[in-house]
């Protein structure tokens, strides 16, 4: 029966829209690439290479886009640039809606671009400036060096940023949906709330899944292949080049058109429209929800984090691969993550019931634990990165220069890993964290009774398309991310600040 | 750091003990007070809270309630099974409520005061659920492009007359879903194809936003007409910023022969519920005046008991219209159907 329907479900798909919402996937992903790296490659570079008024500042300011949701950005923008908007109205109309596919390239790229500029600013930092300069020296011209010596350095790392632009692109329902850009998520969707078929859904949300590996596994390859080139010339100071006036006014303003497009400009229209409402209900409960979810996600994915990457850089084969599937969440509808939870979930609790009738304990449903656990399927991409990339830091020869000195197994984690690893291990928790308080369906689906998060009810009132409602608890969610990713920009920069100490 | 990570355990145990605490007492006690109703619901809207609140100060019941959309919902209480803390189910629209019964979810609730208030059209036969609350799907017209005699019913937005003059959302919308699935039922597959390829053919732009964003975008001179459901009209004409937004603008009834297409939200007893009589003198309650005028002066909606009445300025000069007679499980049955024709039509 599932079989049958399912079958004549695709052949429909195949028949009508299957290639136009590959088609507007594919064009989506090309759009939101070209714009992240256009907006987060430059300002990563600038910010390295020269030094110039308020690069401190922007040096915080640049990842904090991170914190709107792109759902949020979409109604915002949507809403300043409609006919009637203040963006419309300021600019007489020259400024079009945004809408369609390139207006959701442009709010994909006004989001998603911390992630490359955060990767490639590493990669730009560590490698230092030194072979820019001998490439100066021996007669490259400044854009020619850039392009065949600074960036080929970085390419790897811009690569890593790209892939998770790519799997948020492809994975994000909210945005393109409201923005009319049916997309292979929006498809997946529909083919479970229209025509009523989950495993359709969760068939055609394998298919991207497999894309996605596919990206992924190249994107690895890659960065395999540049290994020795990102240990090659790092670990020297940087001399920053001081930079005259109007060229440091003008680096200083391109710098900050991403954070303005993607945070300030979006965040002020919430704003006005906040001030102008009277809240419904007050948003304090939802904001202790977020809170105490995010906080504890947080602090389990620290653990299946480290866990993770030990497993990665210790097993065999089948716990490297188990941990690069961990990765591929990431590129899974929320909504489609969720359905898979509670199904994952009901089958436990049946297992359960059987070996013991009685005392089973429930985990099924809703409740605190499973939403911990749909959260950690969801973003263990998240926590195993940066986690990996601080123990590579650890070398083997340093576990066995501890073990030789007496030490045993616990005592080399607790006292060589675990402090050398510190900064990489809260990054990654602080950035789950900014997942799981963005993060929509599966926290609706499994909440406890009477439950509130910001995300939650940030969407109830925007998919009732009361935007103003939902200005506060989105304002709020704003303002909660921010101080975190300002956290994660000065954790990554301590990391560099360390390994640069000679 | 250490006591910020104990801090964080004990908030677990703490909140996790708080959750499994309430469900118990409520068995145990005798009175209400004290009791607990769960409501799994995917309406959010002011009226429903007052209507818990209402219910709560009654009755002395706890209300307790998950909100999300209703297809996550229908997969939550399916695989809760026997074990749903579920009480009572509320849907936003009548093709959910039909998923929802074809799932099994629902116990039928027998109730003679039910059968009474509750008009037959606006409940389940066999009282799998009963009718909240209903909204009309409308067309919105620039009252100075447009004259009102060139409109005739939801045939108009198919009228090549209109080519570039129509606005609408998506088609993975549930209430356009339901529309075109009322209009199969009506006319058959054929002529609702050629509707949908016609309106397809008409719009003024892409499908985009929400029904508010047509009603701006008619105001703003984007389009002509539009399809929306008039809550969203009645909302702006009832706000006192919002309403020279709708100044120019006028509501159609696409009244035709057959009436307009009314959508209900509902609710039923939960199969496995724990409280199936608190449940049933929930919906009970949620029938009275007190509590169904709380849907139209809220929220805007037309209250499910015809004969209540309310004050609401907007609702009361949009004036009567006819409702299409059509038998709510249709729009279930006939929903896949509906959005197989949309994207046949490429409406995105």
């Amino acid at each position: 029966m599932a079989l049958t329907g399912g079958g004549s479900h695709m052949g429909h798909l195949i028949d009508t829209q299957l290639t136009s919402y590959v088609s507007n996937s594919a064009a989506l992903v090309v759009i939101t690439v070209i714009g992240t790296i256009l907006l987060g490659v430059p300002t990563a570079w600038l910010t390295t290479r020269y030094d110039f008024p308020g690069r401190k500042l922007l040096l915080v300011a640049l990842p904090l886009s991170l914190a709107m949701p792109s759902y949020v950005s979409a109604y915002a923008w949507m809403s300043m640039t409609a006919v009637g908007g203040p963006v419309h109205d300021a600019t007489g109309g020259l400024f079009p809606t945004v809408s369609g596919l390139l207006g959701a390239g442009f709010v994909f790229s006004i989001s998603f671009y911390p992630y490359t500029y955060l990767l490639a600013r590493q990669a730009f930092e560590s490698n230092g400036t030194n072979s820019f300069e001998a490439a100066r020296t021996l007669g490259a011209g400044p854009w020619q060096a850039f392009r065949k010596v600074t960036l080929p350095l970085a390419r790897p790392a811009i690569m890593a940023g790209t892939a998770l632009v790519v799997m948020e692109t492809l994975a994000d329902y909210g945005t393109v949906d409201f923005l009319g850009t049916p997309t292979f998520t929006v498809g997946i969707l529909r083919s479970w709330i229209s025509f009523g078929d989950p495993e359709a859904a969760a068939r055609l949300a394998l298919i991207l899944l497999i894309v996605t590996l596919f990206i992924f596994g190249s994107e690895r390859l890659v960065r395999r292949q540049s290994r020795v080139a990102e240990l090659g010339g790092r670990n020297r100071p940087q001399h920053r080049v001081v930079l005259s006036r109007s060229a440091a006014l003008f680096v200083c303003l391109c710098c900050a058109v991403p954070v303005l497009l993607g945070l300030i400009a979006p965040g002020l229209h919430l704003l006005t429209l906040a001030l102008e409402t009277q809240p419904v209900r007050s948003p304090i409960d939802a904001f202790w929800g977020t809170i105490t979810v995010a906080s504890l996600s947080a602090l389990v994915a620290a653990f299946l984090g480290l866990g993770a990457a030990y497993a990665a850089r210790t097993g065999g084969w089948f716990a490297r691969a188990s941990v690069r599937a961990a990765h591929t969440g990431y590129a899974v509808p929320g909504a489609v993550a969720a359905l898979g939870v509670i199904v994952i979930l009901a089958a436990m609790q049946d297992l359960l019931d059987n070996v013991s009738p009685l005392a089973a304990p429930t985990i099924a449903g809703g409740g605190l634990v499973a939403l911990l656990f749909a959260y950690q399927a969801r973003f263990a991409a998240a926590a195993i990165g940066p986690c990996e990339s601080a123990l590579v830091r650890i070398t083997p020869s340093m576990d066995q220069a501890a073990r030789s000195l007496g030490a045993n197994r616990w005592a080399v984690i607790g006292r060589i890993h675990v402090p050398l690893a510190f900064s990489g291990i809260a990054t990654a928790a602080l950035l789950v964290f900014v997942e799981v308080m963005k993060e929509l369906p599966a926290t609706m689906i499994l909440r406890p009774l009477d439950f509130e998060t910001l995300a939650v009810s940030a969407h109830h009132y925007a998919s009732d398309e009361r935007l103003a409602q939902a200005a506060l608890p989105s304002l709020m969610l704003v303002a909660l991310g921010l101080p975190i990713m300002i956290l994660v920009s000065w954790l990554v920069s301590r990391r560099q600040a360390e390994s640069a100490a000679p | 750091m250490r006591f910020g990570i104990f801090g964080l355990i004990i908030a677990a145990l703490t909140l996790s003990a708080c959750d499994a605490g309430p469900s118990g007492d409520g068995a145990a006690s005798g009175g209400d007070e004290g009791k607990m109703l769960i409501v799994f619901s995917s309406r959010h809207y002011d009226s429903d809270y007052a209507l818990y609140k209402a219910f709560e100060e009654e009755t002395g019941i706890d209300v307790r309630t998950i909100e999300a959309d209703g297809d996550l919902l229908v997969e939550r209480l399916k695989a809760d099974g026997e074990r749903s803390p579920a009480d009572v189910i509320v849907t936003v629209d009548a093709g959910r409520l039909w998923r929802a019964e074809q799932e099994a979810l629902f116990a039928p609730l027998e109730s003679a005061s039910l059968n009474e208030t509750v008009p037959a059209g606006m409940r389940h036969p066999d009282g799998l659920w009963y009718g909240l609350a209903k909204r009309a799907r409308v067309i919105v017209y620039a009252k100075d492009r447009v004259n009102a005699d060139q409109l005739t019913g939801y045939e108009t937005l198919a009228d090549p007359a209109f080519k570039g003059k129509v606005c609408a959302r998506s088609s993975g919308n549930i209430y356009n879903i339901s529309l075109l699935a009322a209009l199969v039922d009506r006319w058959g597959t054929e002529k609702a194809q050629a509707w949908a390829s016609g309106v397809a053919n008409n719009f003024a732009r892409d499908p985009l936003g929400g029904d508010t964003d047509q009603i701006k975008a008619v105001a703003a001179g984007e389009c002509d007409i539009a399809l929306v459901n008039h809550y969203y009209f009645a909302r702006l004409m009832n706000d006192d910023d919002d309403k020279k937004i709708v100044e120019n603008l006028a509501v159609y009834w696409p009244n035709g022969e057959e009436g307009v297409h009314v959508n209900v939200s509902g609710a039923g007893v939960a199969k496995n519920a724990p409280n199936p009589d608190l449940a049933r003198r929930f919906i009970e309650f949620a029938m009275t005046p007190k509590a169904q005028r709380f849907f139209a002066e809220l929220t805007n909606e037309y209250p499910a008991v015809p004969s209540v009445e309310y004050s609401n300025a907007a609702l009361e000069a949009l004036g009567e219209f006819e409702e299409d007679p059509i038998s709510l499980s249709k729009l279930g049955e006939n929903q896949a159907e509906a959005q197989r024709l949309f994207d046949r039509a490429g409406w995105p």
